[in-house]
């Protein structure tokens, strides 16, 4: 049975660190069973712990020990590395924002640590690493070299590319895309992160696969409205998307009733500070992201193919609280990267989105200017096999 | 007929969230659909409301769509105040509004009365046109058999029941054509003469494609409380497709604390569930299916099933995606909608009528075993055969 260390940020109620590691306590659902995988968790460092705290409960019930520092997490007393893989969630918690408003996990500090560890004792074992890598592309990218350096599987990232989809579609691989965009909604720097992520894993399966990104530019308010009338983002596009959203605002929250956002005008009412995330491929491919806050409450793609007269499109399924089995869908991913060592998609994917992000903020930071990405040079090949919940 | 039909809608109440609400506005305001805002290629023409109150919708929609227009009478409504009908199509929506209810529980929505008002005007008009009734036909199955016998006789198109056949699947699977079923088991919540048909309804689009098709069905059993939690632990349902269904839900109502998603002990599932409420029953080809209410544990409607010689475990959630708490758009009425249209442009009901004649009939039963506290319901009455459309018609696109 796989040996399993749980590194986080904090422990309570609704945190990822505990609908995440309970799972592995609990069992999660998982292809119409009530699964329970066959890991043993056996040990766990908390950062903070805040009231409601629920590390030490835990450790009680499930028979495993709270270690004061990450390394004594990973060696179990030991003495040396005694831990089959790491469960790394540095989410939650309070910590400071820089000026681009990104708060600063220190995801890529604890990862550095279990490296350290995997260095010293001479063995390294499957890191999961919850949502963007660092905050910082330059971190995310040590953390990635570190991976390959020392040879252990890595994957990270958020619930979105892997959830439920409604309809239940996949780009079939080296398709020809022409055009892509996806709406969400949410704060900044956690929500754009969940929707770019998701437009990655979609777009990441156009011919010839990924290439890096070459440039990208962030920009807010009226201006949005302005860059679809010049074209530089789709209305069809947009059309296709918002016929995916279950959640319209305004008129709808009213009385009930559907609703043509675009051609009734009420989307441009509703939202009070749209935001477009331009991101420009290094093989010439455009993405869009529009956070659309007030409009609409959930993440919806599309996508024009080329030959097909209908956009394609598709609703992320972020499915209700408390349960949020999204990230069950996200747990069987972790599962299976524990239990053969090798990543189901890669962790490239994550980078990229690291970067673009850290560099749309630095774009919104600068007066909303076009950003060259020179550094953002990540190319990767998408998963042959879909890694969606489809079944 | 000319290019666009023109469509009637008799409602009992139009208010937010409404069914009437529902299924009309995205007549009048399009909605949603395979990546476009699409707006069905028809008229609707003509409204009536039986029940009008402080909540009422419907004038705000004849001001907003003065193509159509608002009638005192069912009559006027379908004939657009001529004398003969003047419409290509019918949507009967007799779900909410103020009306009594019976001794047994069921509230006496007056579908079977607005119907047979339309077919005096078919007749009348000596020509039918298609129908669609929004829920079961009736809460009466003898008026339910007669509405369907005069669908048939007057040889009208005819399309009827609830969204969960027609909505989103996770996963996005159908039952298999023609393949052996030997158990089938729904998981949903809600009440009796209500979201019991919903259940059904899940229950009977699935097992009806197994092999030979439907055969109507035989006996019918109802459970509730402790005779529930007895049948339960007597494994009159299997154990091991019940847990399945739970697992297909996205609601299941935390058993502990600080927990965000575990799997409940039976000893916890009887602490949340108060009123479990089962319909047990047999078709008479010996398949054995069960209707499960757990209000309290899940909120959305679960299958499962042993499928193929193999029996092996066939499950996926029908998802509802239910305002206000977690939308605010009630999209499953999109693709019943969509169906409901092409059913009106074609002349041809997109799937049986059968399949709520069938769950009409079982809801009855259901009411009636559980008004005899529980007594076994023989149903003859529900001989009903039918076979299922070879393609899918739930909502993958």
């Amino acid at each position: 049975m796989k040996r399993i260390a749980v590194i986080t940020t904090i422990y309570r109620y609704l945190s990822h660190a505990q609908h995440f590691t309970d799972r592995f306590l609990v069992g999660y659902p998982k292809e119409g069973r009530w699964h329970h995988p066959n890991m043993k968790v056996v040990s766990l460092y908390v950062d903070q712990k805040p009231e409601g705290d629920q590390s030490s409960d835990r450790a009680r019930e499930f028979g495993f020990s709270v270690y004061p520092t990450i390394a004594e997490a990973l060696r179990c007393s030991e003495g040396k590395l005694a831990v089959d893989a790491v469960l790394l969630i540095g989410e939650h918690g309070d910590y400071p924002q820089n000026e681009l408003n990104q708060i600063l996990y220190p995801r890529y500090e604890f990862f550095k640590e279990c490296v350290k560890v995997f260095g010293e004792d001479g063995r390294a074992v499957p890191i999961f690493n919850d949502k963007h890598l660092s905050y910082s592309f330059e971190k995310a990218k040590k953390m990635v070299d570190d991976a390959y350096r020392l040879s252990f599987g890595l994957l990270a990232g958020s619930s979105l590319p892997v959830t439920w989809r409604l309809p239940d579609i996949e780009l079939s691989l080296e398709c020809d895309i022409e055009d892509a965009l996806m709406v969400g909604v949410g704060g900044s720097d956690p929500m754009d992160y969940h929707a770019l992520e998701a437009m990655q894993c979609m777009v990441e399966r156009r011919k010839g696969g990924e290439t890096g990104v070459a440039a990208v530019q962030l920009i807010d308010g009226e201006r949005v409205w302005q860059a679809g009338e010049d074209g530089r983002w789709s209305t069809e596009l947009l059309e296709a998307a918002l016929s995916r959203s279950d959640t319209p605002c305004g008129l709808t929250e009213k009385d009930g009733r559907t609703q043509d956002m675009i051609r009734n005008g009420e989307l441009q009412k509703l939202v009070q500070n749209p935001s477009a995330y331009f991101i420009e491929y290094n093989d010439g491919f455009k993405a869009t992201l529009l956070m659309l806050n007030g409009a609409i409450k959930d993440y919806c793609f599309a996508a024009k193919l080329q030959g097909e007269s209908v956009p394609v499109s598709t609703q992320f399924f972020l499915t209700p609280t408390p349960n949020v089995t999204y990230s069950a869908c996200l747990i069987a991913k972790i599962e299976e990267l524990f239990e053969t060592g090798a990543a189901p998609y890669p962790a490239e994917r994550t980078l990229l989105v690291s970067g673009a992000l850290e560099s749309c903020l630095i774009s919104r930071h600068q007066g909303s200017k076009r950003i060259e990405t020179p550094h953002l040079n990540v190319t990767y090949q998408a998963p042959t096999k879909s890694q969606h919940a489809r079944c | 007929m000319q290019s666009r039909p023109k469509i009637a809608a008799i409602a009992t109440i139009y208010h937010k969230y409404s069914h009437a609400q529902h299924i009309v506005d995205r007549f009048l305001e399009g909605y949603g659909w395979n990546s476009r805002h699409h707006y069905p290629p028809m008229d609707l023409v003509s409204l009536y409301v039986e029940q009008v109150k402080d909540n009422d919708l419907s004038k705000d929609r004849l001001e907003r769509f003065p193509t159509m227009k608002g009638y005192p009478t069912i009559a006027e409504t379908l004939t657009l105040g001529g004398d003969n009908l003047a419409v290509d199509g019918v949507l009967l929506i007799g779900e909410h509004g103020d009306y009594p209810s019976n001794e047994k529980g069921q509230r006496l929505y007056p579908r079977y009365e607005h119907f047979m008002q339309m077919i005096e005007v078919f007749e009348r008009s000596r020509r039918g046109v298609p129908v669609f009734i929004d829920k079961h036909l009736s809460w009466n199955w003898e008026w339910a058999r007669e509405m369907y016998d005069i669908s048939q006789n007057m040889d009208f198109a005819f399309m009827a029941g609830s969204s969960l056949p027609v909505t989103w699947r996770t996963p996005s699977i159908d039952m298999p054509l023609d393949v052996p079923v030997s158990e089938a088991v729904c998981v949903g919540y809600g009440g009796v003469d209500s979201y019991d048909f919903h259940a059904l309804e899940t229950l009977q689009c699935m097992v009806e494609r197994r092999e030979g098709g439907e055969s109507g069905v035989k006996w019918l059993q109802a459970y509730r409380g402790d005779a529930f939690w007895k049948a339960h632990q007597a494994e009159l349902w299997s154990h091991e497709l019940f847990e399945s269904a739970l697992c297909r839900s996205h609601t299941l109502t935390p058993s502990r604390q600080g927990f965000n998603n575990p799997f409940p002990t039976l000893d916890e599932m009887k602490e949340i569930v108060k009123n479990p409420i089962a319909y047990h029953y047999e078709h008479q080809d010996g398949l054995k299916s069960t209707m499960i209410l757990m209000s309290g544990l899940v909120q959305d409607f679960n299958f499962a099933a042993y499928v193929g010689t193999e029996n092996k475990v066939l499950s996926t959630q029908m998802y509802l995606p239910m305002p206000p708490a977690r939308t605010t758009l009630a999209n499953f009425f999109s693709p019943l909608v969509n169906n409901i249209e092409q059913m009106f442009l074609t002349g041809k009901a997109t799937y049986p009528v059968e399949r709520t004649l069938l769950t009409t009939g079982l809801v009855a039963a259901g009411v009636d075993s559980l008004y005899t506290d529980g007594s076994k319901q023989d149903t003859p009455h529900l001989d009903i055969t039918y076979q299922p459309t070879e393609e899918s018609t739930f909502w993958r696109t």
